[in-house]
C-alpha cells in the first residue's frame, strides 16, 4: 500500500517535471521491463529497443496517464504488446544484423535449468510466451493479463495451459 | 520458474542507455503547467506592444532595415518560380512540401523532414514517431511505420529495389523500399547518411562512432571501413556518377574515390555540408559562404549577408539554393556563365516556417 502511494506520488512529480521522479520510476521498472522483453522476444538488443520504446511511450503519454492507476500495468502493456509486435513481425520477414544478432542474455549466461527454460519458450508461439511472461514473472493474475492484453479470459488460461504444458516438456528433457 | 526468471541478467549498461535515452525525451517534454492568470494580461500587453510597434511605419522601418542587413536585396516578395527545371522538396514546421518549377506548391502532410526516391517517383517524409512513403504528385501514403524519434530518411537504389536508411534516437536503420525488412547497424554518428547512386547494389555511406567513413551493403551484411577516424565530421555526399564520396571534417573536405580508396584531402576548416552537382563539382558551406570545389581547387561562390543553411543544385547543375533563416530568404545561385543571384523573401510565410531543403528531383 505504501509503495502503491510512493509510486503515486513519483508519477504526480514525473508529471511536474521532476526527472529525479522518473529516474526512481525508470530505475525501479526497467529491469521487469527489460527481462519480460527479452523472455518474449529472445533477443536482447531487441529487448533493449522495446524496453527503452515502452518508456519513451510512457513519457510522451505521462500528461495523460490518469495517477489512480498503477504504473506497471500500464508500462507492462505497451512492453508485451510490443515485444509480440516484434516477435510475429520477425517471424513474417528476415531481419538481418550486421554484427550478427546478440544471444539472449538468458541463453548466454544462465546454466542449466535456466537455459532448457530459455529454449522450451523460445520454442513458444510469442502469444504464449507473453501470457507465461506475464504470469510468472510479472505475476498478474489471469484477469488482469485479459485486460492487459485484450483477450478473453478463457483464451488467456488455455494459452497458459499450452504453454506451460510444453515448457515443462522442455525442461524435463 | 519466478526464480529462474528473477536470475536473469540485466545488463547495467543497456540500463544506462536506455536511461540516456529516456532523459533526453523526459528533457525535451514539456510539463503541463497552469499560467499564473497575471501573466496572461501581462504577455497580451508585451505582445500588442511589439505589434503595435511593428505595424507602426517607423517599426515597419526598423524590421525592414534589419531584414536587408542580413538578406540579399532587392528580394522577390514570394517565390512565383524557380530558375530551372525539376520540382523542390522542403520541410519544416510548416510540413513538408514540393515544389513545381511553375512555383505552384504542394503539402505533403505534417512532416519534418524527407528526401526523394533515387529517380524522383516517391518521397520519404519522416514525422517525431512516423516513417512514410508518399506519391508525391497526390499526397496519398502507400506505408507507414511507427519508430521512436524519426530523423533524417534517405532513399537510394535502382528503379526495382530500392532501400531507405533513417535514424531513430539511437541507431541507424535501413528498411526495403516497401517498409519491411527493418535492420539496424552497428552504433554510428549523427551524421545524415548517403545512398551509391548509379548502381544496382545498395550501397550505404555513413560515418561510425569514431568517425571512420563507413559503407554498409545490406544486402550481404556486409560493413566495410573506407577511411581513418576524422575528427568533427559534419556530412557526407556521393557523387552523382557515384564514383566519389566527400566527407566534411573539422579541418578539410577529403573526397574519396572509391574502387581504389584513394583520398584526396583539402585544408578548408568549418565546412558545415558539402554536395555535388550532377558534373562532379563539389559545393561546400561555410561561414556565411557558399564555395565551390572543382579539379582540386576551392573558390568562393557566393558570400552571404548572414550564416545559409542548406545547399540544393538545380538537377541540371546550373543553380544552387540556399536558405537565409535569419533574413526569411531563399537564394539561389546561377553558377555557370554569367552570375546571378535570384532572392525570395516571406520564406516562412509561404511554408507555415523554416523550411530546409530535401532535395531538388528532375521533373515528373
Amino acid at each position: 500500500m505504501a509503495s502503491e502511494r510512493r509510486e503515486r506520488a513519483l508519477v504526480r512529480d514525473a508529471q511536474r517535471g521532476s526527472v529525479e521522479a522518473f529516474e526512481q520510476l525508470f530505475r525501479s521498472h526497467w529491469p521487469r521491463a527489460y527481462r519480460a522483453a527479452l523472455l518474449v522476444v529472445g533477443d536482447a538488443a531487441a529487448a533493449e529497443d522495446i524496453a527503452q520504446e515502452s518508456f519513451l511511450a510512457a513519457v510522451r503519454a505521462l500528461d495523460r496517464f490518469d495517477r489512480r492507476r498503477p504504473f506497471g500495468p500500464w508500462l507492462h502493456r505497451i512492453v508485451v504488446n510490443r515485444a509480440i509486435d516484434w516477435s510475429r513481425a520477425r517471424h513474417l520477414r528476415r531481419e538481418t544484423f550486421a554484427d550478427g544478432p546478440e544471444p539472449a542474455a538468458a541463453e548466454r549466461e544462465s546454466p542449466g535449468r535456466a537455459q532448457a527454460l530459455a529454449a522450451g519458450l523460445a520454442a513458444l508461439h510469442p502469444e504464449q510466451r507473453a501470457v507465461i511472461v506475464l504470469r510468472y514473472l510479472l505475476e498478474y493474475t489471469p484477469g488482469e493479463i485479459a485486460r492487459i492484453l485484450d483477450l478473453p479470459r478463457g483464451t488467456v488460461n488455455s494459452r497458459l495451459r499450452r504453454g506451460l504444458d510444453r515448457l515443462q516438456e522442455a525442461v524435463r528433457e | 520458474m519466478k526464480r529462474l526468471f528473477d536470475a536473469i541478467p540485466v545488463d547495467a549498461e543497456a540500463e544506462e542507455r536506455g536511461w540516456t535515452v529516456v532523459r533526453a525525451a523526459f528533457a525535451a517534454r514539456e510539463p503541463r503547467v497552469r499560467r499564473s492568470r497575471r501573466l496572461v494580461p501581462a504577455i497580451v500587453v508585451v505582445a500588442a506592444a511589439v505589434l503595435a510597434a511593428t505595424l507602426s511605419s517607423p517599426g515597419r522601418a526598423v524590421v525592414n532595415a534589419v531584414r536587408r542587413s542580413i538578406g540579399v536585396e532587392g528580394a522577390q516578395t514570394a517565390l512565383f518560380r524557380l530558375p530551372a527545371p525539376g520540382r523542390l522538396l522542403v520541410s519544416g514546421a510548416g510540413g513538408t512540401w514540393v515544389v513545381s518549377a511553375d512555383g505552384s506548391t504542394r503539402r505533403l502532410g505534417a512532416y519534418s523532414q524527407a528526401s526523394w526516391s533515387p529517380h524522383g517517383i516517391y518521397v520519404v517524409a519522416a514525422s517525431r514517431d512516423e516513417l512514410a512513403a508518399i506519391e508525391p504528385s497526390t499526397g496519398e501514403i502507400h506505408w507507414q511505420i511507427a519508430r521512436p524519434t524519426i530523423s533524417s530518411p534517405r532513399w537510394g537504389g535502382s528503379r526495382t529495389d530500392t532501400r531507405i536508411a533513417y535514424f531513430t534516437e539511437q541507431r541507424l536503420h535501413v528498411v526495403a523500399g516497401d517498409g519491411t525488412d527493418d535492420t539496424r547497424l552497428p552504433p554510428s554518428r549523427r551524421v545524415v547518411p548517403a545512398w551509391q547512386p548509379g548502381t544496382n547494389e545498395h550501397v550505404l555511406a555513413y560515418v561510425d562512432v569514431r568517425g571512420r567513413l563507413t559503407i554498409f551493403n545490406p544486402d550481404r551484411g556486409v560493413v566495410s571501413r573506407l577511411s581513418a577516424p576524422y575528427g568533427g565530421v559534419r556530412d557526407i555526399a556521393w557523387s552523382s556518377d557515384g564514383r566519389t564520396i566527400a566527407l566534411a571534417a573539422a579541418h578539410e573536405v577529403v573526397v574519396f574515390t572509391v574502387s581504389d580508396g584513394r583520398a584526396r584531402s583539402v585544408r578548408v576548416t568549418g565546412v558545415r555540408a558539402v554536395a555535388f552537382a550532377a558534373d562532379g563539382r563539389l559545393a561546400l558551406l561555410r561561414g556565411n559562404g557558399v564555395l565551390l570545389l572543382s579539379h582540386g581547387r576551392v573558390r568562393t561562390l557566393f558570400v552571404a549577408p548572414s550564416r545559409p543553411a542548406g545547399i540544393a543544385w538545380s538537377p541540371d547543375g546550373r543553380w544552387l539554393l540556399s536558405s537565409l533563416p535569419l533574413a526569411d530568404q531563399w537564394v539561389f545561385v546561377q553558377t555557370r556563365g554569367a552570375r546571378r543571384v535570384l532572392a525570395v523573401s516571406h520564406i516562412r510565410r509561404q511554408f507555415g516556417g523554416e523550411p530546409s531543403l530535401d532535395g531538388w528531383a528532375p521533373s515528373a
